[in-house]
């Protein structure tokens, strides 16, 4: 293997963005797989600090700020990935806080530790009208789509997003995760979402479940 | 606020790596100062008048010949205000509590306050059973052990008495126990007889690699206490005098028991505990000018209803916060009871009493609080409370560091940069100061469905399998080659000294 592409895990390790997105170009542009640079270095240093976190030695903010650099250097290397061909990372997991709701940063941590377990966010931020959550479905075929609200008021949107994509025949096509502070499993039961989770990294379990690939390292 | 000169320390040339956290101090002076000076009018008029008991012809006939009024008829000493001022002023200021390491060196100079292994319990909470059950010299070992790991136990006291060993030569075995298992400063609470203070003396002398080295570095300090109210026996005096004379510093403790052996209101306790402490401070400095000494308050009051002490109450409080006060008031490094709940378990209560009391004994601004691990009154230790009282020190030791004003910690660009509507999560100044936020180990944070999936812990539960760990994991640095052997020779001297005497 290449060894730039350790140097690459080692840049977001120590969270260096500038040193991980020059390595990351000069890899690409110097011919190495695109498929060998995402999945050996930025999906498994994603792996890794999924890892870490989970033996307490890596905090929140840092998973974040390395999910930034990954997505970063993910910028750099789909495009030649997907003109060589290859593979994408496996399930995509599509995100939004719902419309009303301006409170995004649970969303922001779930998104970032979803990447850790090797799943391809799309994150479309907050205050997201339903209808463009539906027509990111249409567009995306993602495995899940994750919904975050963090006030009663906005609660019921997760309700109507629900509803819309069985209006418009997609329900069975996706799995719904709903999550933020007035949410419980009875609210996700009572709406018809496929689970729920109380915080980030219990998110990635019900994701890997969903996504039906339980990840024995995790 | 009042720095008190730092004495003669030895000081090593590179400096240690600290393996004990302090509490900065700060003070906040629960006593008036037209209060402070009445409370201080008073002790030197009930010295003067009244005077202690002193429960031996001997030692009377020694302090009034250093100057003190000795009437063996009666029993009593009774101290001159002038007398009582000229010796307060031979006592130092600062003082040193040696470790084994010195990265564990204690600078009692008022800066610094430092919590300690409470002690002397004649009972445990088993850790394998969770019951109730008499000590040993074993328990003390592991205590000990545990308290070595503990960054926030600055020095120890005998957590629980060795009750399987001899009477006589029970303290010799608990320092045995204790400086084979950690390298931080033990203070002896147990040894009030001469003979038990030569022997000890003997013992910190092989820790310490010599008498001079013993003099210049102390590994042991030791206390005496007052038989409330206001009377010594003579044998304590003596050790005090024995320590002393080594270079060991040689405290008096007072714990009075308002409605018992103190009277009712809340300045005639302070009055009696502040004539009894200061009558042993000026005996010592009578009988050994210099002598290095501090000042103990525990005081408490006995529960109407039950006649035991309450340990744990707003008058508790206030006995800390101004006996740390009337230390200061005489330049004198202050040691003050502080934990020890009256609690039977680590729970709501224990929380709470231990939570205040900390606070009180920091805006006090107590050298030395004593200590953790107690429950009931003191009376039965528990080596998880140990380690919660140790987390609710690291709580209140983050918040005594205060608020840092540099560019940097009011950090303009960054809120410039993240904006309204923004996230701190991944800026670069998030990555460098989260790790300055004060981590929980026992306080529960976790989400409610992995809480009832651990099977709904506590944080007694949480603490007790930390402590199981610890001494699975922690080996604390041994003695020095033939130290050991040298001190079990001293116990067994001791023991055929007391059997041949017996």
């Amino acid at each position: 293997m290449d060894e730039r592409i350790a140097a690459l895990r080692e840049a977001l390790y120590a969270l260096d963005g500038p040193g991980a997105v020059a390595l990351t170009r000069e890899l690409i542009d110097g011919g190495v797989g695109p498929q060998e640079v995402l999945q050996q270095g930025l999906a498994e240093a994603m792996l890794e600090i999924g890892r870490r976190w989970n033996a307490g030695d890596v905090f929140l903010p840092e998973v974040v700020a390395a999910a930034e650099i990954f997505k970063q250097c993910n910028d750099i290397v789909e495009p030649a990935l997907i003109e060589a061909g290859g593979q994408t990372l496996g399930h995509t997991v599509l995100m939004a806080t719902v419309k009303g709701d301006l409170h995004d940063l649970g969303k922001n941590m779930v998104g970032a530790m979803l990447k850790t377990a090797g799943f391809r966010v799309h994150d479309l931020g907050k205050d997201v009208a339903t209808e463009a959550i539906v027509e990111a479905v249409r567009e995306m075929e993602p495995t899940i789509v994750g919904l975050s609200s963090l006030l009663t008021t906005t609660v019921p949107e997760q309700r109507g997003v629900i509803e819309a994509l069985e209006a418009a025949g997609l329900r069975g096509a996706v799995k719904v995760m709903v999550g933020g502070a007035p949410v419980t499993e009875d609210w996700a039961a009572q709406i018809g979402a496929d689970g729920y989770a109380p915080n980030a990294p219990e998110a990635v379990k019900l994701a890997l479940r969903l996504a039906g690939s339980e990840r024995p390292e995790m | 606020m009042t720095v008190r000169h730092t004495a003669d320390v030895a000081r090593t040339a590179t400096e240690p790596t600290r393996c004990v956290d302090g509490l900065p101090l700060r003070h906040l002076d629960v006593l008036p100062e037209a209060t402070l000076e009445r409370i201080h009018a008073a002790t030197l008029r009930v010295l003067d008048r009244t005077g202690i008991e002193v429960r031996s012809d001997a030692m009377i006939r020694r302090l009034a010949a250093a100057g003190a009024q000795g009437d063996i008829e009666a029993g009593r000493v009774t101290f001159p205000p002038a007398l009582v001022e000229e010796a307060l002023a031979l006592a130092p200021h600062a003082l040193l509590l040696a470790g084994r390491h010195p990265g564990c060196d204690l600078e009692l100079d008022g800066t610094h306050g430092y919590l300690s292994v409470d002690g002397n319990a004649a009972e445990i909470l088993d850790l394998a059973t969770g019951e109730r059950r008499p000590s040993t010299k074993a328990d003390l070992a592991q205590i000990s052990r545990v308290a070595d790991a503990l960054p926030q136990i600055g020095f120890l006291w005998q957590g629980v008495a060795a009750r399987d060993t001899p009477l006589a030569s029970q303290p010799l075995h608990e320092l045995q126990a204790q400086y084979a298992n950690t390298t931080k400063h033990v203070q002896l609470m147990t040894a009030a007889l001469p003979d038990q203070a030569r022997g000890a003396v003997e013992i910190a002398t092989i820790v310490a690699g010599g008498e001079a080295e013993l003099r210049a570095r102390p590994v042991l300090s030791s206390f005496q206490t007052s038989l409330s109210p206001l009377t010594y026996d003579g044998p304590p005096l003596e050790a005090a005098a024995i320590y002393a004379e080594a270079g060991v510093p040689a405290g008096f403790v007072a714990m009075p028991i308002s409605c018992a052996t103190a009277p009712a209101t809340r300045a005639a306790a302070l009055v009696q505990s502040n004539a009894e402490i200061l009558a042993g401070i000026v005996a010592l400095e009578l009988l050994v000018p210099g002598a290095p000494t501090f000042y103990g308050a525990c005081g408490t009051v006995m529960d109407l209803r039950t006649g035991a002490a309450s340990c744990g109450g707003p008058e508790d409080l206030l006995f800390q916060m101004a006996g740390a006060q009337l230390a200061r008031r005489y330049c004198l490094p202050s040691n003050i009871g502080t934990f020890a709940t009256g609690a039977k378990s680590p729970d709501w209560q224990a929380g709470v009493e231990n939570g205040l009391s900390i606070v009180a004994s920091w805006l006090g601004g107590a050298d030395m609080l004593c200590g953790a691990g107690l429950l009931y009154g003191a009376r039965v230790y528990s080596i998880a409370e140990l380690l919660l009282d140790a987390e609710i020190f690291s709580l209140v030791r983050s918040m005594t560091e205060g608020v840092a004003d540099a560019d940097e910690d009011l950090a303009l660009e960054v809120i410039e940069a993240v904006g309204p509507g923004g996230h701190y999560l991944a800026q670069p100044h998030t990555l460098r100061h989260m790790r300055e936020q004060w981590q929980p180990r026992f306080f529960g944070r976790d989400a409610w469905e992995d809480w009832e999936s651990a099977g709904r812990p506590q944080p007694p539960d949480r603490a007790r399998e930390r402590a199981i760990a610890i001494l699975a994991e922690h080996r604390p640095t041994p003695l020095q080659d033939g130290a050991e052997d040298a001190i079990l020779g001293v116990i067994e001297t001791y023991e055929r000294h007391t059997e041949g005497a017996a």
